[in-house]
């Protein structure tokens, strides 16, 4: 906790809720469903499985509600959920909520015999995209032994995919006109205008980025 | 006094060849003149000369066992003078130990000449092949002489570095050039094939070559080998022999070698040690005697103990080799010159009020020199700049510290507070940084955002740790030339022209943008804070980057981990000294940042035109420091062409010399400069008028 000056003073029996979201899809095709993750914590680390919760969207209509579960996200004590979500109907990048109402919880050891957990809510973007009809193959080789690599990251925002053990990363894209960027740790991301007008193959060759040197 | 440091103090007074200092005959002529002066002089807090009970003496007393004060002693020595070093921390060699050995000269230099004839080193070490063609590897002292001092060489941050670079000195440094590299391998220093230049080390020929050890079972100076627990092991440990890891040489002399600064200080510690030099280790120079304060010779120096203690178990940290030393525990010793004394007792990188004399932002204390682990809280701190202006010295070159691209700039170096020096665990002093770093290369900066210390992104996190190189071989456009390599010529107006400029000029101002006032500032110093390097566990995972001790440490205060963006900041600002002031807005920063990556465009700062944008939302977050290094420092006192320190009216100091980073006059990146220095003090000290 923050002992500094500038911290309230925290009263026992209120304690700080924190939200987080992620793992949210960065391409939804319209009208599909989606997963993501939510996780919620208490800042005094009260056990919050089976507190509820709602995801709202851009005009605050609550989406789908969940409760927590016992289990903690890895290296955290984060409660972790994963929902399950329908995109909407129309293409747009829309901003929605996850929400935790504020709740109560009877106790025998804090002074007031209750503790409150506050109301809290964290927004995230939900990029909702047409079906996309065209795919681009890119092929990721390093730029001095034309060896594959895989792993690598492969972005025509808002799409992206992964290369596999061969350096192959398909992405299934709309119509348009994009920068595709491959980039991977220790080398120079690459970057390319590309205008998709079809199904198409591109080829990516990454330079070793050089060292700084020290002297 | 304990009987044990008695024994040893008079054994190092005996090994000094004592003479009495009131029969040398340095009262006589001053001594009515100590008597008028004295009171003022105490008031002002230096010495009076007549009262003094000198406790060591010797021909020469050198501040500073570094680049500077090494070669000096051994030169010194080698004329036949009697030699004392002290320096302020517990190990010699200075910033030279972690550097990277990297040795620019010329002039038609032995190593240049022995490229040029094919030919390899006596040991066989150097079997690779010659790097540059005869022709770049072909000139003479007055060619040198000419690039040091091409007044028309624009650097890329549109600086003319040479054009102020005192040409008495710059004749000397050419003249001198052969005599420092024959010296250097008569004292055990092997170096490899001539590749390249450094920075401001001319750009006509190349002139640099880099310093080597052989891996062999043992570490054995005279035979050039270093085991390989002595030269470290990648991503394990360094050694107390070799601070930094000693890098892969096969490119430069052959497979096995292994270079950096660690195989050109320790054997020229080994030669000093050898050659009779004693130190006096521990020992901090806090004041130059002079015979009056602006008038006569210098005399000697006054200096106390600086002792420095492990900070885990409280055990004093002992040098690496012992013969030679003086182990005195005196609070304050005096310590007689009867030649001369020379500073060489580094820059001013590390002393903020000092630097902030060139660019007030720099009061910054959080923001250290390299080495600052190694050097310990009083390296680089300008004492020897200092204690000379007290004696009434001159200072040269104030203004190279802006202009070239290291003096202060971003290594890139998470979560340590000394991100130039990455040491790594083996090093006694290796608990006082606690960390040795997270090195990111350029591109990983895609997966993270830079924060100041209220928690706002400043600059495009894609360009904070770009930086120019100074000029130097080969020149080209990127260099601040406009003709490539063998093309350049000197002298020619076209390097300084205005369309020249233009097409080359491309100062980084991420380092001006970090050191700026912001809302966190106050009153009076402005301070600008710290500033952290935001990222999440994806970008861990998704770079390969190692977050796990020795790279950060969960208690030195540079790196954090929380499950929220709002923990991160709370932890931030409990747990870091530096940070003063809440990260009121780190939360909402991230979380603009997302949209703008959901967004596809940072209207910011504009990111996502050359790398991918990604999002920092994935639990748990980190917070490492990403702090800038004030590396080197030009700008000192003023010395001549053999090295002595001259005072305001443009007059030498009798038995005063100085050189590298304490001396100033001459813009020059690397050892190179400081080596030449010491070689020529030592040599004219050695000879100086007796008092």
């Amino acid at each position: 906790m923050d002992s500094s000056p500038e911290a309230p003073i925290p009263n026992p029996a209120n304690h700080a809720v924190s939200v987080v979201a992620w793992d949210i899809p960065s391409a939804i095709v319209v009208g599909e469903k989606f997963r993501m993750k939510v996780g919620i914590k208490c800042a005094n680390e009260c056990d919050l499985a089976n507190t509820e919760f709602g995801i709202f969207d851009e005009s605050g209509t609550q989406v789908s509600v969940a409760t927590l579960p016992a289990e903690r996200w890895p290296g955290t004590v984060l409660h972790v959920a994963e929902v399950e979500l329908e995109a909407p109907a129309k293409e747009a990048l829309y901003t929605w909520s996850v929400k935790v109402r504020s709740t109560s919880l009877k106790t025998n050891s804090e002074p007031e015999g209750e503790i409150v957990h506050a109301e809290e809510s964290i927004n995230f973007g939900v990029r909702v995209v047409g079906r996309p009809e065209f795919m681009v193959t890119v092929e990721t080789v390093d730029a001095g032994d034309q060896r594959p690599l895989s792993g690598a990251r492969v972005v025509m925002h808002p799409y992206r995919a992964i290369t596999d053990e061969g350096g192959i990363a398909k992405v299934r894209v709309a119509k348009g006109t994009y920068k595709l960027f491959v980039s991977q740790t220790r080398y120079v991301t690459f970057g390319l205008p590309v205008e998709v007008e079809g199904d198409m193959t591109a080829r990516a060759e990454l330079d070793v980025e050089p060292v700084t040197e020290r002297n | 006094m304990a009987a044990k440091q008695k024994d040893r103090k008079r054994q190092g007074q005996k090994a000094v060849s004592r003479r009495d200092f009131v029969k040398s005959g340095a009262a006589a002529g001053v001594g009515a003149a100590v008597l008028t002066t004295s009171g003022t002089a105490l008031a002002q807090g230096v010495s009076p000369v007549n009262a003094i009970r000198w406790n060591y003496e010797a021909d020469v007393v050198i501040i500073g066992a570094g680049c500077t004060g090494l070669p000096a002693a051994i030169r010194a020595r080698d004329l036949g003078a009697s030699v004392i070093v002290i320096d302020q921390n517990f190990d010699p060699g200075g910033k030279m130990l972690h550097s990277g050995g990297q040795i620019s000269l010329g002039g038609g230099d032995p190593l240049q000449k022995r490229d040029i004839e094919g030919k390899g080193d006596p040991e066989g070490f150097v079997t690779a092949p010659r790097q540059h063609s005869i022709a770049e590897l072909t000139e003479d002292p007055d060619f040198l002489f000419r690039d040091h001092t091409d007044w028309s060489v624009m650097d890329a941050a549109a600086q003319a570095p040479y054009r102020y670079n005192e040409r008495d000195l710059h004749r000397a440094y050419a003249d001198n050039c052969y005599a420092t590299r024959e010296f250097l391998m008569a004292n055990y220093v092997r170096m490899g094939r001539v590749s390249g230049t450094h920075g401001n080390g001319g750009m006509s020929r190349a002139r640099r070559a880099v310093t080597f050890l052989m891996e062999g079972a043992a570490t054995d100076i005279k035979k050039g080998t270093v085991s390989t627990k002595d030269a470290g092991v990648a991503g394990k440990s360094s050694s107390h022999f070799a601070p930094r890891l000693m890098e892969d040489g096969t490119m430069v002399a052959s497979k096995g070698a292994r270079t950096n600064g660690a195989a050109l200080a320790r054997p020229l510690e080994f030669s000093a040690r050898e050659k009779g030099v004693k130190f006096i280790l521990n020992r901090h120079m806090d004041e130059i005697i002079r015979e009056q304060q602006f008038s006569g010779r210098v005399v000697g120096i006054r200096a106390s103990y600086s002792p420095r203690f492990d900070p885990q178990n409280g055990a004093q940290l002992q040098s690496l080799w012992q013969n030679g030393n003086i182990d005195d525990r005196t609070e304050t010793i005096y310590i007689r010159a009867r030649k001369a004394v020379i500073i060489g007792a580094g820059g001013h990188g590390a002393n903020p009020q000092f630097r902030s004399m060139f660019y007030p932002a720099w009061r910054e204390p959080a923001f250290v020199s390299s080495g600052w682990a190694l050097l310990g809280p009083r390296g680089q701190d300008a004492s020897g700049i200092i204690a000379g202006m007290r004696v009434g010295a001159n200072l040269a070159g104030m203004q190279q510290n802006l202009s070239y691209a290291s003096t202060f700039h971003f290594p890139g170096n998470l979560a340590t507070r000394d991100p130039y020096t990455d040491m790594l665990p083996g090093h006694p002093t290796f608990s006082m940084r606690g960390s040795t770093g997270i090195n990111l290369a350029n591109d990983s900066y895609q997966h993270l955002i830079v924060v100041n210390q209220v928690g706002k992104r400043f600059f495009n996190e894609m360009l904070i740790t770009t930086r120019q190189g100074g000029a130097a071989f080969p020149a080209g456009p990127g260099k601040g030339q406009p003709r490539k390599g063998l093309d350049h010529v000197q002298l020619d107006w076209r390097n300084a022209s205005a369309e020249n400029i233009r097409a080359t000029y491309s100062e980084p101002n991420s380092i001006h943008a970090a050191l700026a006032i912001n809302e966190g500032s106050k009153a009076p110093d402005f301070l600008s804070g710290p500033i952290w390097a935001i990222f999440d566990r994806a970008a861990v995972e998704r770079d390969h980057w190692n977050i796990e001790p020795p790279f950060t440490s969960p208690t030195n205060g540079f790196f954090f981990k929380a499950d929220t963006i709002q923990e991160l900041a709370a932890k931030i600002r409990s747990g870091h000294e530096f940070q003063r002031v809440p990260l009121t807005y780190l939360a909402e920063t991230v979380a603009k940042w997302n949209s703008f990556v959901d967004k596809g465009s940072d209207p910011e700062f504009a990111r996502g035109s050359d790398v991918p944008m990604h999002r920092i939302d994935t639990p748990p977050f980190y917070a490492a420091t990403l702090y800038p290094v004030w590396h080197d420092s030009y700008g000192g006192l003023r010395i001549n062409g053999r090295a002595q320190v001259i005072d305001m009216q443009g007059e030498v100091i009798p038995g005063l010399y100085a050189g590298g980073e304490s001396s100033g006059g001459g813009n020059q990146h690397g050892l190179g400069r400081a080596l030449v220095h010491g070689y020529i003090a030592g040599t004219h000290a050695a000879k100086d008028g007796t008092s």
